[in-house]
């Protein structure tokens, strides 16, 4: 096998690792949006254990970007993809820490139903950005430079979600001190789910970057 | 042995060709010898003759040749039809014989596979569950058209690519390398969360023909039988905490009255009407909930008969109609002069409007009215409970048929229901062939339609049976 070919099946397998990971994260943050709503603390419990398992593969896909840099010594495009492999992993990697947040959340939560009325939100905040995410890792795979825009386009609305839900939760917690606690917890999920979706805008960046070679700032 | 062996593919035709050749040379050979004819002579007896051998041999062995090398040639193309016309009885004509045949055998064969192949695929296309093939490097070979519907994407998409390109999901990444791996079939239940969350029971092959390390996945829509497990787990839980509710209160002021002792008769009477109140509300919901199994069951007996609707709500109102004169409500009845009678059986109706018109006096303010009407829509009739009442949130609409689900159930508790008076309607007019469908507008009120079949035996014995 020449080192060509060689070195472009190294390439291919690093995507598919990506996507891999990509898999892992978006059922992450599905999970520990569930758990949230639900206030299911197995499901929280699995979202924490399960982000050793990102934290491993984002270390040996990263491993195996920084060796193709380093032995191959990559050009142009190849080049590209390597280092956009590296921004999409890290992106990727922090996803699934906020996930991992937003499960602590939940065991804090957990034993008293919700009475604040701005939970009903975070569902609804979820569903973009898991869109946003599914649309990242899709542009990904297809190299779509359109996708990767309107996907990042969708963080406004994310944004605005935010600001509704953290004005309703501020206001809840002025109109009875009982709430603070559970409002208090459901302004950090907001905030991490928020954070979820300018790291999905980075992955849309990082995708038009690979394929047209410039850096946009999308958000 | 071999020697004859040799001689035995010989036919008489090439040797007797063959020895009037040599003959004839010897002949031209030895007039030369013996000098009857010169150089030039030789020549001109040759001449004719070798043109009239090479046209001879042109006619009967290069031509029919030729054509059948082109024959050949078009079958190789795959035209399975063409066939040699030489029908001579030498070596030629046997060859071409054996071309036709070989082009017939060729053709049943490749029409056999062919015929086998689109079996297959019709059983393929036809299958509900999601089939996915990958070769060796988990590349995909083919999907079928379930797979294509249930996750949004086209063949043409995705043959060639990774699974994991197509279908993002570790899980089932993860078995497939086991079963490439291990070349034993791997059995789970997983989750995709794309398009939609779905539950799927997963099953990879090894295949274990020509393309050694390939695998087919098989994927089975388990959602529904998911989330009815987990409604009938929530409907045991929901039933047991409406059971407990009721008996606690019982148990408290029983073991109050026993601890303090009766001293006190007013005290003593509060009590045991509140003991009252309660164990009513226990029974009631355990004939609710008997009614109900029934219903849904099937077990009761319809007593089909013409139904005249004014005649059906004169009776409920006669049963609702002192609830809403206390509460000051204004019940209407709205009926067109012909209206075609119902069919079915007429307490069960009963049951429905009575359910209806207990939620709508329940949830309209004093002052409020209610309006019972029917009308002809198609060939439905159609029975509309309108209250200018509270009216149900739009997020709950899709789901007050449920049982025990409550808009707020704190209110409804306060108002003595149980959260099942839907649940039965539904089931009832489910059982009579019609549905049920809501309207509503939050401070407006809400509108109950029943549509019912008008006077159609089928559903009347399909309900029977």
């Amino acid at each position: 096998m020449s080192a060509r070919s060689n070195f472009d099946r190294t390439l291919k397998e690093i995507q598919q690792d990506i996507l891999r990971l990509g898999s892992l994260v978006e059922q992450a943050v599905y999970d520990s949006v569930q758990a949230l709503v639900k206030l299911d603390v197995a499901l929280a419990a699995q979202v924490i254990m399960g982000d050793e398992m990102i934290d491993e593969l984002y270390m040996q896909i990263e491993e195996k970007c920084v060796r193709v840099i380093a032995t191959q010594q990559p050009m142009a495009r190849d080049l590209r993809v390597a280092v956009t492999g590296i921004k999409i992993l890290l992106s990727l990697e922090r996803m699934g820490d906020h996930c991992v947040d937003i499960a602590r959340a939940t065991m804090c939560l957990s034993g008293h139903p919700y009475t604040v009325k701005p939970v009903q939100y975070i569902p609804e905040m979820t569903n973009i950005v898991q869109q946003m995410v599914k649309d990242g890792l899709d542009a990904y795979v297809k190299r779509d430079v359109e996708k990767a825009a309107e996907m990042c386009a969708m963080d406004d609305e994310v944004d605005f979600i935010f600001n509704r839900i953290f004005r309703e939760l501020i206001g809840c917690m002025k109109e009875d001190p009982t709430n603070v606690y559970q409002a208090s917890y459901l302004l950090y999920v907001s905030r991490y789910i928020e954070r979820i979706a300018d790291h999905a805008t980075n992955i849309g960046e990082a995708v038009i970057y690979l394929v047209t070679g410039e850096r946009h700032e999308l958000n | 042995m071999s020697i004859w062996r040799f001689f035995r593919g010989i036919g008489w035709r090439p040797v007797a060709s063959y020895f009037f050749m040599f003959l004839l040379f010897y002949a031209i050979l030895e007039l030369y010898a013996v000098q009857r004819i010169n150089i030039g002579g030789a020549i001109a007896v040759s001449l004719p003759l070798a043109v009239g051998l090479a046209w001879v041999l042109y006619r009967r062995v290069i031509k029919p040749l030729n054509e059948i090398t082109r024959t050949a040639r078009d079958i190789a193309r795959g035209n399975f039809y063409r066939q040699v016309n030489i029908s001579s009885r030498d070596e030629i004509g046997d060859l071409a014989r054996s071309i036709n045949d070989m082009a017939a055998r060729l053709r049943a064969t490749i029409e056999e596979i062919t015929e086998e192949k689109n079996r297959v695929q019709t059983i393929l296309n036809s299958m509900t569950d999601c089939v996915i093939a990958v070769d060796r490097d988990g590349r995909i070979i083919m999907v079928n058209p379930a797979m294509e519907s249930m996750f949004g994407i086209t063949r043409e998409e995705c043959v060639g690519k990774s699974t994991v390109e197509v279908i993002r999901n570790f899980d089932l990444d993860n078995i497939l390398k086991k079963v490439q791996a291990g070349n034993k079939p791997q059995t789970r239940e997983i989750q995709i969360i794309s398009p939609e969350p779905r539950i799927f029971h997963l099953r990879i092959a090894p295949l274990n023909s020509s393309s050694q390390g390939g695998a087919v996945v098989l994927l089975r829509d388990v959602t529904e039988r998911r989330n009815m497990e987990q409604m009938r787990s929530e409907f045991v839980a929901n039933v047991s905490h409406e059971l407990r509710t009721p008996l606690t209160s019982i148990r408290g002021f029983v073991e109050t009255l026993l601890e303090s002792g009766t001293d006190d008769p007013e005290m003593t009477r509060h009590f045991l009407g509140i003991i009252a109140t309660e164990t009513r509300r226990l029974s009631k919901l355990v004939e609710e909930l008997l009614d109900l199994s029934k219903i849904e069951e099937r077990r009761v007996v319809h007593r089909w008969q013409r139904v005249e609707i004014p005649a059906l709500v004169d009776r409920v109102l006669a049963v609702c109609g002192s609830h809403a004169e206390e509460k000051q409500i204004n019940i209407k009845a709205n009926f067109p002069s012909r209206l075609p009678p119902l069919f079915g059986d007429p307490d069960m109706l009963a049951q429905v409007l009575i359910n209806l018109l207990d939620n709508a006096i329940k949830y309209t303010p004093p002052g409020g009215s209610v309006t019972v009407s029917a009308s002809v829509e198609n060939d439905e009739i159609r029975l509309d409970v309108a209250d200018t009442g509270v009216g149900i949130p739009a997020e709950s609409l899709p789901r007050i048929f449920e049982r025990f689900y409550r808009v707020e159930k704190a209110r409804s508790r306060e108002l003595g229901g149980i959260g099942l008076g839907l649940a039965i309607v539904k089931h009832i007019i489910k059982g009579h062939g019609g549905r049920v469908d809501v309207k509503s507008t939050v401070g407006k009120g809400t509108v109950f339609s029943i549509f019912l079949p008008m006077d159609n035996p089928t559903v009347e014995n399909n309900a029977r049976s």
